[in-house]
């Protein structure tokens, strides 16, 4: 057991740091919003650097690919990236296109990334199918909720190995615990910074233990979820671990939001100000892979039967 | 960073696991027993764990232990905890007092006490709160003053566990009134039949012996007793305090309570109840990221540094886990939680104390606060 990165892990970090600063970040996040798009440069940057395809590499394995979802979505990376690093690699054996989609046969609502994806990865209970652009229709929706999402209209694909929607849905579970890892901590240090600077009463509002409180327990939140996503990720999201995992991310989506807007007050609803490119998204996440309804039925019956 | 047990680790936890199965009848907790025939059976099973070096395991060699990692100590007490802690109050003993005495004992304190404590014969209870010394324990007045012969001790000590049945008292008294609040502490091993220390039972709602009141009246406490430097006691209770935190696994107490609720919402049908669903979910991954949360106290210690804000952490996330797993309990259980003997209600305890044990939530909150927010003024 060893809670610090390797020094491989310290390598991807470093890289993941210098690529984003350049080519990610709340500025870029708001122009795609504000065009509709998806960051498709960055998704390609990310492939040739090798970040896309350290889930099957021997000597990093999905640990690493857990950490680079992690480490994009601080970086408000608006690109399916836990989608192509981990779900798609876990749940096919040919090496996935660029862009990746995942839903879930029979449930009702828009899809993230559906419209842009090569692959739509679509799960029906223990089992999947992979449905390649061409052979499924998704119809673009508007949506506030942080993401281009899109309804699947009709979808013809091939079955994937058996048991391969279990497996999915574990790293699907393990992808939006990383993924909302990633948003608190980033939109939790703006807060901080935030409320450090912002004067009422004479105070710096984050001086007031009222604040530190609710601050200290999103910060808690966010651990916990982040070491869970961490820790399912390097055992190959296994159903209780993930499941796990995933809840944690609910409790801290769902805490995470009131209280980043709560305590941010009214500029926190603009658009103008950056909190609501990562904090939007926690309502999405909040939803997928069946939410929390979900999760739980599946973590009870993989443990208790 | 990797989440792997070693085999050393994996063996210690499966023999341990073993024993432990072995020794003890399902379903056992000292918890749940009158306090004084819970220190009885933990006398008897500290003989069969020192036998097999597994009462002071993590003590140096030279002290009798096995000098195992901070990994070990940590599947120790998760084991124990899981299998209804037969160490009972033992465990403080074991995890901080033990190293206290050897990080600033005498030759003579370490002969006499860890001898003893290595042995399982012997409790140890903490006079740490006082009737106004809580959290801020530093601000402590129990007064022990040098008389050119024994430091005389008058004060009150309040919440004491385990003092009904504690044979030694690890003391915090002040030596100088003048200092700095910090600075004016010292540690006394106090026996708890010392003439002039009277024990009061305070009627705990949940637990049996668990609150006492000691008021201490003149006694006579010979520098021998003293541990660590006059007026030095402070830094030692400081770093063995982080022992005190993550020393018990009550997540791992929690999970156990968790599946025996899981056992009666199976046999009910309530699986199919979705907010049983809900609250059992939730509970279980409490308990896990309160797991997952400790690894990162433990890594600390295990490269040799006394952590602090990870240990706040956990603890957050520790008292967060007791009480999921009581809403969930109360969930599955309902009106029939209220009875006594019933999951629920021996969760009970544990949820509520949890959030003041070894200091405070709100003070776990401010120190991390103080950590993630910074200075900014008052």
């Amino acid at each position: 057991m060893d809670m610090e990165l390797n020094e491989t892990q310290r390598a991807i970090e470093d890289s993941c740091t210098r690529l984003f600063a350049r080519k990610a970040g709340p500025s870029r996040a708001r122009l795609l919003r504000a065009e509709g798009g998806f960051d498709r440069p960055l998704l390609e940057e990310m492939q040739s650097a090798g970040f896309l395809d350290l889930f099957d590499d021997a000597e990093t394995g999905p640990l690493a690919a857990a950490l680079v979802t992690e480490w994009a979505s601080t970086a408000a990376a608006l690109a399916p990236i836990g989608q192509r690093a981990l779900i798609a690699p876990a749940a096919m054996s040919d090496i996935p296109p660029l862009v990746v989609a995942v839903g879930e046969k029979g449930r009702k609502g828009p899809v993230r990334y559906a419209a842009e994806a090569d692959l739509l990865i679509l799960l029906d209970g223990d089992d999947a199918q992979a449905v390649r652009k061409g052979d499924f229709v998704a119809e673009p929706v508007d949506s506030k909720f942080g993401y281009p999402m899109a309804r699947i209209a009709s979808a013809k694909g091939t079955a994937l190995a058996a048991g391969s929607g279990r497996t999915a849905r574990n790293w699907w579970r393990v992808a939006i615990a990383a993924e909302v890892a990633g948003i608190g901590r980033a939109a939790l240090d703006l807060t901080i910074r935030y409320l450090k600077d912002r004067v009422q009463f004479d105070r710096p509002i984050a001086s007031y233990q009222a604040i530190q409180h609710r601050l200290v327990d999103c910060h808690v939140s966010t651990d916990a979820v982040q070491w869970a996503a961490r820790e399912a990720a390097y055992h190959r999201a296994p159903d209780e671990l993930a499941a796990s995992a995933a809840i944690a991310a609910e409790e801290t989506a769902y805490r995470l939001f009131y209280e980043m807007h709560q305590l941010t007050g009214a500029i926190g609803f603009t658009r103008e100000y950056d909190l609501h490119l990562w904090t939007m998204r926690l309502q999405t996440l909040r939803q997928e892979a069946g939410g929390i309804n979900s999760h739980a039925h599946d973590l009870v019956h993989a443990r208790w039967g | 960073m990797e989440f792997d047990w070693s085999k050393d680790e994996t063996e210690f936890r499966s023999a341990l696991k073993d024993f432990l199965s072995s020794e003890l009848p399902e379903g056992f907790d000292a918890f749940d027993m009158p306090e004084h025939d819970a220190k009885e059976f933990s006398k008897t099973f500290a003989v069969k764990l020192a036998e097999r070096g597994w009462l002071t395991p993590a003590w140096p060699k030279a002290y009798g232990g096995l000098d195992q990692s901070p990994w070990q100590s940590l599947i120790l007490s998760e084991e124990m905890v899981a299998h209804g802690e037969p160490r009972f109050g033992q465990y403080m003993c074991v995890n901080w007092v033990g190293p206290a005495l050897i990080l600033a004992g005498t030759d003579e304190q370490k002969e006499y006490h860890l001898k003893r404590i290595s042995r399982g014969d012997v409790m140890w209870c903490q006079g740490f709160s006082e009737p106004g010394a809580g959290s801020d324990l530093a601000s402590l007045r129990t007064r022990a003053i040098w008389d050119g012969k024994d430091y005389v001790i008058n004060g009150e000590k309040i919440w004491t566990s385990y003092a009904g049945v504690a044979d030694f008292c690890f003391l915090l008294a002040r030596t100088d009134g003048e200092a700095h609040k910090h600075r004016g502490i010292s540690i006394f091993l106090v026996p708890t039949d010392a003439p002039g220390l009277t024990i009061r039972n305070i009627p705990s709602l949940f637990f049996d012996g668990a609150f006492n009141q000691c008021t201490f009246e003149n006694v006579r406490a010979p520098a021998s007793w003293m541990l660590g430097p006059e007026n030095g006691g402070w830094p030692i209770i400081r770093k063995l305090l982080v022992n005190e935190r993550v020393g018990v696994a009550r997540y791992r107490r929690a999970a156990r309570s968790l599946e025996r609720a899981a056992k009666i919402a199976k046999a009910e049908g309530l699986f199919d109840d979705p907010t049983v669903l809900e609250a059992l979910g939730r509970a279980r991954a409490a308990c896990e990221a309160a797991r997952v949360l400790v690894y990162r106290v433990i890594d600390e210690r295990a490269k040799g540094r006394y952590p602090d804000l990870t240990a706040y952490v956990y603890r957050v996330a520790t008292i967060r886990a007791e009480r999921a797993v009581y809403e969930a309990e109360l969930h599955i259980e309902g009106l029939a939680g209220m009875a006594e003997g019933s999951v629920a209600a021996k969760q009970f305890g544990h949820a509520v104390t949890a959030g003041v044990a070894t200091g405070t939530l709100e003070m776990q909150l401010n120190l991390i606060a103080r950590d993630i927010v910074g200075g900014v003024g008052a």
